[in-house]
């Protein structure tokens, strides 16, 4: 008799010990309440939106939109200033993503060394991550200000001030400046994500690589690299789908503006909504982000399945 | 055992769909009757005003005191979220019953039919109304909104810093380059996209004091060269760098109240919140010195919601607030704003304020910020105008071809 038939249970035995809630619906009942909240608060939206993206509504008569079919389509993407929206969502996405795990990458790799006041730290890292949004948005707006902001008055006194001052109203500096607050932002969270990954990497592996004569670089690229690049990956995800959802932040600073320079697809989404109250283009520009959202994800999809097949 | 489990189960989802249902009822009413008394909202972004708020709140008490069956709630919805918040809640067909809007905001309602018309609810023939700002908020015959508050604009001084205003525009540029010197410019106006309103509403001084118009009631003159004039005027004051750039309206009027700024051109509801950010600031005021005499007012009517269930009850505020002793209160708290009717300034006001006929002088010369003929698109050539007059401060683009741009944007918005 093998281990296994010896484990073997009577079928008649399971039965009689099943729990009142261990029947077929079991799950599902489970599952109902998080089925229901996605119904209701994603599904419903969505179909909402998909409707309207093909109607022309405006935000005083919601409920009288009239059927444009691809109109909203056709003209988002023939507006020059939507092309120049697509470049700088884009543009935002990939700096964010970067700065945000290049950064926290190399904040954690600091954290994960041995020096005194590495606790206290570790602890003040994560300060402009529990910070809230708005409040990031309004410290920073008042550090850029040009006539108060403590950036400005530096920048002038080494001699590297932007003419007039106004740095969120310059076009060529707007971006960049809210982009250094995002990263600032979001560094704190990659750090301590990537620290904790960085505690995985076994001792063993780095030391065996260190007595086989293996450099910094090369004991970095060759065994913590592998541990650590899944956690980065998951984080290039997330970073990539919070980037592209950003509002609060972008909104406060500059309202996508000046000359539309820092105007992402949900400040245009906004703007269209609420300001020009056209509801079926905002959701054709919702659309849009929707498929951005829908490539992005189903990439990382293959991209990590290929990548487990050539490691198994 | 089982019937009972099923009896327990019926009532206690009746109870949570009883709760449920009763939430969102209570949700749905902004106003009710309540024992026969009509509980009405008035919702204005002036009641969140620190100088104004408190005053205006007490007058709408002196109202609920003097009614039995009517009382009104103040909702103070903040000024930069006031048109969108309001609007959409106009739009789903909610809303407070009573609200006073800015132009932009009041076409737009009144145009999308989220407005009642007042004609059988206010006998404005009882009335002697101020017939300058009164004639806009009539559409077609159809009666929208009354007055609330018509505040023109005109220029504030530091009189310490100009004992004697410009009265020409060369003059005034004069002034303004002969005081900027380290921390104190001589002038402060908005010029950054995040206020675009407010960008529009210090354009408006400069497309009509050089004579200019956005359009002619029927076309569009975005471009044409009396705008343009206007407009070079504007970014020329910018490009001499006697503004305080990047400065928000926030800043550079605690800027003015400092002393740390000479001229601005503001409107008369800013008196009150001078006054309070500095007590002992010496300040006057004059009409702006630019060719033409006409420059922009803020005309706030207050309106009734079309889908408010007590239409009867706002009318009766809006009576009680039009009876002659509530208007001299009305414009006591106002401050050097004009109400809805003809009014006397008190000695002791005018003591308070000499200036106060400076901006009563101005009435028959302003215009609310609205585009005629194209009222309701008002919002949308805004954020069209403001931009390209952005992108030319910014060096984007020259201003002629930044306003054949906006001209051809908004022309196509009106189709």
């Amino acid at each position: 008799m093998t281990l296994l038939e010896q484990t073997k249970v009577p079928r008649s035995a399971t039965r009689r010990r099943r729990s009142p809630l261990g029947s077929r619906w079991t799950p599902y009942l489970f599952l109902a309440p998080a089925a229901l909240f996605v119904l209701v608060f994603q599904a419903i939206p969505l179909a909402q939106e998909i409707f309207l993206s093909f109607t022309r509504t405006t935000l005083l008569n919601p409920t009288r939109g009239r059927w444009v079919g691809l109109d909203n389509f056709v003209r988002i993407f023939g507006d020059e200033d939507f092309h120049r929206t697509l470049v700088t969502t884009f543009v935002y996405v990939i700096v964010c993503v970067v700065g945000a795990v290049g950064s926290g990458l190399a904040v954690a790799l600091l954290l994960n060394r041995g020096f005194r006041g590495r606790g206290i730290a570790r602890a003040l890292i994560t300060v402009p991550w529990a910070a809230p949004g708005i409040a990031v948005a309004l410290i920073a707006t008042w550090m850029l200000n040009a006539q108060y902001g403590i950036v400005n008055r530096f920048l002038n006194a080494v001699g590297l001030g932007v003419p007039g001052g106004a740095i969120l109203d310059s076009p060529k500096y707007a971006l960049p400046a809210v982009l250094a607050t995002t990263i600032w932002q979001l560094f704190p969270f990659t750090s301590v994500v990537l620290l904790s990954a960085l505690q995985s990497v076994p001792h063993d592996l780095t030391e065996a690589a260190t007595m086989d004569g293996a450099g910094r670089w090369a004991t970095f690229r060759v065994v913590t690299w592998q541990v650590i690049k899944p956690v980065v990956g998951l984080l290039a995800l997330l970073m990539t789908i919070w980037s592209l959802r950003r509002f609060e932040l972008i909104w406060l600073m500059t309202k996508g503006g000046p000359v539309g320079r820092t105007e992402t697809l949900v400040i245009d989404l906004y703007a269209q909504a609420f300001e020009s109250k056209e509801l079926g283009s905002a959701a054709a520009i919702g659309m849009v982000g929707v498929v951005i959202s829908l490539i992005v994800i189903t990439g990382s999809r293959l991209v990590a399945r290929a990548v487990a097949k050539e490691n198994p | 055992m089982k019937k009972h489990r099923v009896r327990r189960s019926i009532v206690a989802t009746s109870s949570i769909i009883g709760v449920a249902a009763l939430l969102l009822g209570g949700c749905t009413a902004d106003g009710g009757a309540d024992g026969g008394v009509a509980k009405i909202t008035f919702a204005a972004s002036t009641f969140g005003d620190p100088g104004r708020g408190p005053l205006l709140t007490q007058w709408l008490e002196e109202f609920n005191k003097s009614q039995s069956e009517v009382q009104v709630t103040a909702a103070a919805v903040p000024y930069p979220t006031f048109g969108q918040t309001v609007l959409t809640q106009m739009g789903s067909g909610q809303g407070p019953d009573l609200i006073r809007f800015d132009m932009p905001e009041f076409e737009a309602a009144s145009d999308a039919g989220l407005v009642a018309p007042l004609d059988d609810l206010v006998d404005v023939g009882k009335y002697t109304l101020l017939k300058q700002p009164d004639q806009f908020l009539v559409h077609d015959g159809v009666r929208h909104g009354i007055i609330f508050e018509a505040s023109n604009y005109a220029m504030f001084y530091n009189a310490d810093l100009i004992p004697k205003p410009p009265t020409t525009y060369e003059e005034f540029t004069a002034t303004a380059k002969s005081l900027t010197k380290g921390d104190v410019f001589g002038l402060a106006f908005r010029q950054t996209e995040a206020e675009e309103a407010g960008v529009w509403q210090d354009i408006f001084n400069y497309v009509y004091g050089f004579g200019g118009k956005w359009s002619d009631g029927k076309n569009l003159t975005i471009n044409s060269p009396d705008n343009l004039k206007g407009l070079q005027a504007y970014k020329d004051l910018y490009d001499a760098k006697v503004i305080p750039r990047g400065a928000d309206a926030a800043t550079f009027r605690r800027m003015f109240a400092e002393g740390k700024v000479g001229m601005e051109l503001n409107n008369g509801g800013y008196v009150t919140a001078t006054r309070g950010q500095n007590p002992n600031l010496k300040f006057s005021v004059a009409p702006i010195p630019f060719p033409v005499r006409s420059q922009g007012a803020i005309l706030a009517p207050i309106v009734v919601n079309e889908a408010s269930e007590e239409k009867e009850a706002a009318a009766t505020f809006i009576r009680w607030a039009l009876e002659p002793a509530n208007q001299v209160k009305l414009q006591e708290i106002l401050g050097a704003s004009s109400v809805a009717t003809v009014t006397e300034r008190s000695a002791a006001s005018l003591t308070k304020t000499p200036f106060l006929p400076v901006f009563d002088g101005l009435t028959e010369s302003s215009l609310p910020q609205i585009v005629l003929g194209f009222e309701a698109k008002t919002p949308d050539i805004r954020k069209v105008v403001v931009q390209n007059v952005i992108a030319a401060l910014q060096g984007q683009v020259d201003l002629k071809t930044a306003l054949d741009r906006a001209q051809q944007q908004a022309t196509e918005l009106v189709k």
